[in-house]
């Protein structure tokens, strides 16, 4: 019988390696098309397709793109800036707010904590916010469009701030600062952003993610290409090949300069690009990403 | 004496009351919530209006429901509410069964330090934007993408260009993209399982499919219910990245592509019909708050701990 179960072990235990790593294989193997694509000589690319191993490899998609540095330059720089301004800002206010909600004698926290509460539930939607945006505040085509919509600070990361807080900060510390005569500035800033670290590490590679990977604000908001992201440079780029294969059945490959489109291969180059960053943090942050879902899926 | 006395009560009142510095913490917060999301729902409201330029969008005169009324006659309607709840029937159902069996798989092989490889690697497709998935899409399903060149061969299918063909296409690119992701929280539910149960199971001879329907899945069944109810609090909203920007906006597409979410948005942004788009966005946070609502109170039903509120 032992013998038996040890045996049922390794087998299970097999099937499951087998079927990870298959698993795992299949989230590859897009990337390395893509990759592949855009080392392709562009001829070859054209007259044969997509391959997984190219026959003649050539980098001249890069050398291009090394060319047209301003532009893509550009939209990298801005995709930065966006991100970095965006995440500094989402973790300032984020815990900025949740320090009053996470202290008992503050008398409006109920009701603050509800307020934020209901967004989870409510919201006005899409064209409402688009409407609100551009008729009141006249965010288009401002850098602001791309930082202030959507991500700047979200319900469910203040409730994860707020829980760290009371889960790891015992009160009678605040209480004896207080005494001491610290101001409530010095004690958020003293006390409770030090002993918060781990959280609001996690806010933050939550927050910086939504704005590298964000187009929406982008596709909304901006007409003028100096303000374009990466993605938003993508979105656009994609969109003017959707319009040429409508308006013609020539095949791809053609005319693409007429139109100032990046080639094939240029431009699987250019997406190869824009996940560069998010290749290189990712494997240091997973953890702290996963963490992250943990503690907000059970608590949120 | 009496000077004392004064002082320790100014001191007293101003440690009790003095709260100016944590309302002025919580005012730039504050702004953004009443300006990202409690003025858009005032401009709901829009939806109710007859769009009068000359007045502005938001001082345009009240018409009651005039603007669901032509949303409703559209055969667009019907369209877009059938493929977001079917959409979202199969992501969720089927979502769960495939988040749990990776889970399984994964806590299996756990301990070996492959895995410690394996999870990042499947977690990673969640963490790019949609923009370039439907780029790797694009190189697989494209004129000359690796599909038709090195499978089909020939002339190929014009995928871009058949309706039919997306609904498995859209299934495969979403569970590409979350599968793994969304086995997370299953993973950490799994190993907050007493490993003694699984002994005990053992010596009594019970097989590993048995050890997996008799101790795993009823242990985590709290958690299988309260992602379920989650997601059919959302079942009128879609992921507007997968059905905008992996079908490329192909019109021909739409019959089996278009949800709620590109409805609203083609009708704002293509077709500057105002009021068809902000009736689409008052259906959906109506309805979408009804169903919160009901699913939470089933929550509460069932599994008090786990309820939202």
């Amino acid at each position: 019988m032992k013998h038996k179960n040890k045996l049922e072990n390794t087998t299970s235990r097999n099937i499951s390696l087998v079927v990870m790593i298959i698993i795992a294989v299949t989230c590859v193997l897009p990337f390395v098309l893509m990759i592949s694509a855009s080392i392709t000589e562009e001829k070859e690319l054209v007259k044969e397709g997509y391959k997984f191993w190219p026959n003649r490899i050539s980098f001249d998609t890069y050398k291009y793109l090394w060319a047209k540095r301003e532009t893509i330059g550009k939209a990298y720089g801005m995709s930065i800036l966006v991100t970095l301004a965006g995440t500094l800002i989402n973790v300032i206010i984020t815990s900025l707010f949740a320090y009053p909600l996470y202290r008992r004698d503050f008398k409006a926290r109920t009701p603050l904590a509800f307020l934020v509460f209901f967004t989870m539930l409510f919201s006005g939607g899409l064209t409402a916010s688009y409407i609100i945006w551009t008729e009141i505040f006249h965010i288009k085509d401002t850098v602001w469009a791309l930082i202030l919509p959507n991500h700047l600070m979200s319900a469910m990361n203040i409730l994860l701030v707020r829980n760290y807080y009371s889960t790891s900060i015992p009160e009678p510390i605040i209480e004896a600062a207080r005494i001491d005569g610290a101001s409530e500035m010095r004690i958020y800033a003293r006390i409770l952003v030090p002993l918060s670290k781990p959280v609001l590490i996690t806010i933050a590679l939550f927050s910086g993610m939504a704005y590298w990977n964000d187009w929406t604000n982008g596709m909304y908001y901006i007409k003028n290409q100096n303000l374009y992201t990466i993605t938003v440079y993508l979105n656009n780029v994609m969109n003017n090949i959707q319009l040429l294969s409508q308006r013609s059945s020539m095949t791809e490959g053609m005319n693409l300069a007429e139109l100032n489109l990046p080639t094939v291969g240029v431009r699987m180059a250019i997406a190869f690009t824009a996940i560069i960053p998010v290749l290189i943090v990712f494997p240091f942050i997973q953890s702290k990403l996963i963490e992250g879902v943990v503690v907000g899926g059970v608590k949120g | 004496m009496s000077n004392t006395g004064i002082k320790e009560g100014r001191r007293r009142r101003s440690k009790r009351e003095n709260h100016l510095p944590l309302y002025l913490m919580i005012l730039p917060g504050l702004v953004y919530l009443l300006v990202n999301n409690y003025l858009p729902m005032y401009g709901l409201t829009i939806a109710f209006r007859r769009i009068d330029y000359t007045k502005g969008i938001l001082n345009s005169p009240f018409v009651g429901f005039e603007n669901f009324e032509f949303l409703f006659r559209t055969k667009d309607a019907w369209i877009m509410i059938r493929n977001t709840v079917a959409y979202n029937v199969v992501f969720i159902l089927l979502g769960i069964v495939i988040a749990v069996v990776i889970a399984i798989m994964m806590t299996e092989i756990g301990k070996m330090k492959i895995a410690k490889i394996i999870m990042p690697v499947i977690c990673f497709p969640n963490m790019i934007s949609i923009i370039v998935v439907s780029y790797l899409v694009y190189a697989f399903l494209g004129s000359n993408g690796f599909i038709n060149n090195a499978i089909i061969g020939g002339r190929g299918i014009a995928w871009y260009r058949e309706a039919k063909y997306w609904p498995y296409i859209l299934t495969i690119v979403h569970f590409w993209q979350v599968a793994g992701y969304s086995s997370i929280i299953y993973i950490a539910t799994m190993s907050g399982i007493d490993a003694e149960l699984y002994e005990a199971a053992k010596l009594d001879g019970a097989t590993k499919m048995q050890q997996i329907f008799r101790i795993t899945l009823p242990l985590i069944r709290p958690t299988i219910i309260l992602m379920l109810l989650m997601s059919v609090g959302r079942i009128f909203n879609s992921d507007f990245g997968l059905f905008l920007q992996v079908p490329m906006n192909s019109g021909m597409l739409f019959p089996t592509t278009q949800t709620i979410d590109t409805y609203a948005y083609r009708a704002l942004m293509e077709l500057n019909d105002i009021g068809k788009s902000s009736a689409t966005g008052v259906f959906q946070s109506v309805v979408g708050f009804t169903l919160v609502m009901i699913s939470n109170l089933i929550v509460r039903k069932v599994d008090p701990d786990s309820a939202l509120f």
